[in-house]
């Protein structure tokens, strides 16, 4: 809610003192800019809803993105390579939920390490350069990227489908409640008999799966991987918007609802910077106090308690 | 023996010379055979260490062609990778110092992050070569573009372009990292020069991070606000890719321009030739990885202090216009893949 306060403040003093702000053209540009971050946001969402933590999102998407790239390059047709792509990254995801809920590693160093692996091993494979191009010729797949009907960016219709989906599956299907009751009390739903090991897999699956679809949207937007998105601030960014926007970390809280609200926040700031033409130490001063402001906000109107807190929250 | 037998064969030689005259004379011979041996005892056996950003295509290809030279000559090349990993950089050319090669060779991030280092190195008489990236320490030699003279070289071209009221005057600038020297460098030649017409409008100047999402989100954006930019100018090929899907998104193909500072990776050159920059400054990294072993070559062989002497070695950049410039990008060969 404070959240969302923020962003209607935001948007009117932009509209206000920044000429070009508020036109069709700008909001347009705007959510074409914040589609993929809300796309990896989402997956990550599930994972946090489910008391969880995925670093290797961005990995594991670059890694299967440059996969699916290099296939298309040699020939195989796009839906065949964007698919492979899919499963390498939903094996992944699975991989983690593997590797947290039976061998019983804590989330945040599994990713941690995982991610390295991932991208260690594609580097050495696959993609030695760190960036790979999409060969000329694949015009309709980079539509995608591009604009649909009145100037509206295809990217934030994708972005839109997914947080519709996601919403559905989060709301109103018995999967989406099982992972709500798995991260607001994990020992709770094993008692009561819910498949918790399965259930984190699909989490971590599901997440490495949303963040496919977010670096699919990546690549028709730029015609290429560069694999270093994977160790830049990017995944920073998704869980700063995951948790700003009210998905709570120590899990079970937060929804779809939440994740566009901080994604659009996110947006907004950063749009507006960028047609101020800041400098980027102003850019991060005023970053970090909004996200304070926020986040400060957030925790006067919902205090912490002893349920809710926990170490490092 | 060798010289034993040389001199019994300049002997065998000189009466074999009443007979014929043109037989080249023994003591020539000796001289050159000398220029050799002088030259393996300089170079021979010695270690040339290396410490690139991260082996991306322009670092491999450096990393080939002295692998290739050193190879031949006998001269040992230890790479280590940091991967983009500024703490990580520190620690390779530390510890590389502690091992003492005789010359280290080093590609800086930023100005001041290997600075002391450097300065430690040439103390501990190592000879310091620095690549493309200067540190505010000066070294034995440097070997790379004037970066600057880069940004100078675009600013000029686009001003031609879009000033005077052939364009709208209307550049955006995208930086690589900001406090990366190859890129402010070049960021402040290219202002220098359109600060003298006032026809031209800097609109934008953002940094991309190396990101070619970045660098398209950025640009999105300023077309957004400035719908008749004339010309963007990219410090560098694989971000600007991501602006060039950014203007054919906006419509504006053809009409905004790219002009980039091109390393002379293959893609670079693909995507001028698709039209989607249209103008590199290219600089080949395949004779620049000559120059960096003629420097290593030249200060194993000069006696010199480590530490003595100011080198530069200077690249000069070309234009890519079209298919036909195509030599100034470089070809990786297949087995370097």
């Amino acid at each position: 809610m404070a959240v969302m306060a923020m962003c209607a403040l935001l948007i009117a003093v932009f509209s206000v003192w920044l000429p070009g702000f508020f036109s069709f053209g700008n909001l347009f540009a705007l959510a074409r800019n914040i589609s993929i971050l809300g796309i990896l946001a989402l997956g990550m969402a599930v994972v946090v809803i489910g008391r969880g933590l995925d670093l290797s999102q961005v990995a594991s998407l670059a890694a299967s993105t440059a996969i699916a790239i290099i296939l298309m390059n040699a020939g195989l047709a796009t839906p065949l390579a964007l698919a492979v792509g899919f499963l390498l990254a939903i094996a992944i995801g699975v991989m983690n939920g593997f590797l947290i809920s039976v061998v019983e590693m804590p989330p945040l160093l599994t990713t941690l390490a995982s991610s390295l692996a991932v991208l260690g091993v594609t580097r050495t494979t696959a993609v030695q350069h760190y960036v790979v191009y999409l060969a000329k010729g694949h015009d309709d797949f980079l539509k995608l990227g591009g604009n649909v009907w009145g100037g509206a960016p295809a990217p934030l219709l994708v972005f839109l489908v997914m947080a519709a989906l996601v919403h559905l599956l989060l709301s109103r299907t018995v999967l989406g409640r099982f992972i709500y009751a798995h991260g607001d009390n994990p020992e709770a739903a094993r008692l009561s008999g819910l498949p918790t090991r399965p259930l984190t897999m699909v989490e971590y699956g599901l997440s490495a799966a949303i963040g496919y679809v977010g670096g699919v949207v990546m690549i028709s937007e730029t015609a290429l991987m560069h694999l270093q998105v994977a160790e830049s601030t990017l995944i920073f960014d998704v869980i700063m918007v995951v948790v700003l926007g009210g998905v709570s970390l120590v899990g079970g809280r937060g929804n779809v609802m939440s994740v566009l609200v901080g994604t659009l926040l996110i947006g907004v700031l950063l749009n507006g910077m960028t047609i101020m033409d800041m400098d980027v130490q102003t850019q991060n001063i005023i970053k970090g106090i909004v996200l304070l402001i926020a986040i400060g906000l957030d925790s006067y109107l919902h205090p912490r308690d002893e349920e809710t807190s926990k170490q490092g929250d | 023996m060798g010289m034993k037998a040389i001199v019994s064969c300049g002997l065998a030689a000189s009466f074999l010379a009443l007979a014929s005259p043109a037989f080249a004379p023994a003591k020539a011979a000796e001289a050159r055979e000398q220029l050799r041996e002088q030259f393996d005892k300089a170079v021979k056996g010695k270690t040339v260490a290396w410490a690139p950003v991260w082996l991306g295509v322009l670092e491999s290809e450096w990393t080939r062609v002295m692998k290739n030279h050193f190879d031949d000559y006998g001269i040992k090349l230890e790479v280590r990778d940091a991967n983009f990993k500024s703490d990580v950089q520190l620690q390779a050319v530390s510890a590389l110092i502690n091992e003492h090669p005789d010359v280290l060779i080093v590609q800086n991030p930023n100005v001041t992050l290997l600075a002391k280092e450097l300065k430690r190195a040439m103390q501990a008489g190592i000879y310091v070569v620095q690549v493309n990236m200067a540190s505010n320490t000066l070294t034995d030699a440097y070997v790379g573009v004037d970066a600057k003279d880069l940004g100078r070289k675009l600013a000029h071209n686009i001003i031609g372009d879009c000033g005077g009221g052939k364009g709208s005057g209307e550049v955006s600038i995208l930086e690589g990292e900001a406090t990366a020297a190859y890129s402010l460098d070049m960021k402040n030649g290219a202002l220098e020069v359109f600060k003298s017409d006032p026809s031209i409008k800097v609109v934008s100047s953002q940094p991309t991070s190396w990101d070619a999402n970045k660098a398209g989100e950025i640009t999105a954006t300023v077309l957004q606000q400035h719908p008749n930019l004339c010309a963007i100018l990219s410090v560098w090929g694989p971000q600007a890719a991501g602006a060039a899907q950014a203007i054919k998104a906006a419509g504006k193909a053809g009409k905004a321009k790219i002009y980039v500072a091109s390393d002379g990776q293959p893609a670079d050159c693909d995507l001028l030739e698709q039209g989607a920059f249209y103008r590199n400054l290219s600089y080949r990294a395949d004779t620049q990885g000559e120059a960096i072993v003629n420097a290593v070559l030249a200060l194993l062989q000069s006696g010199d202090k480590p530490g003595s002497k100011r080198i530069a070695y200077y690249t000069t950049p070309a234009w890519v216009n079209s298919k036909e410039d195509r030599m100034y990008c470089f070809t990786v060969p297949k087995i370097a893949k």
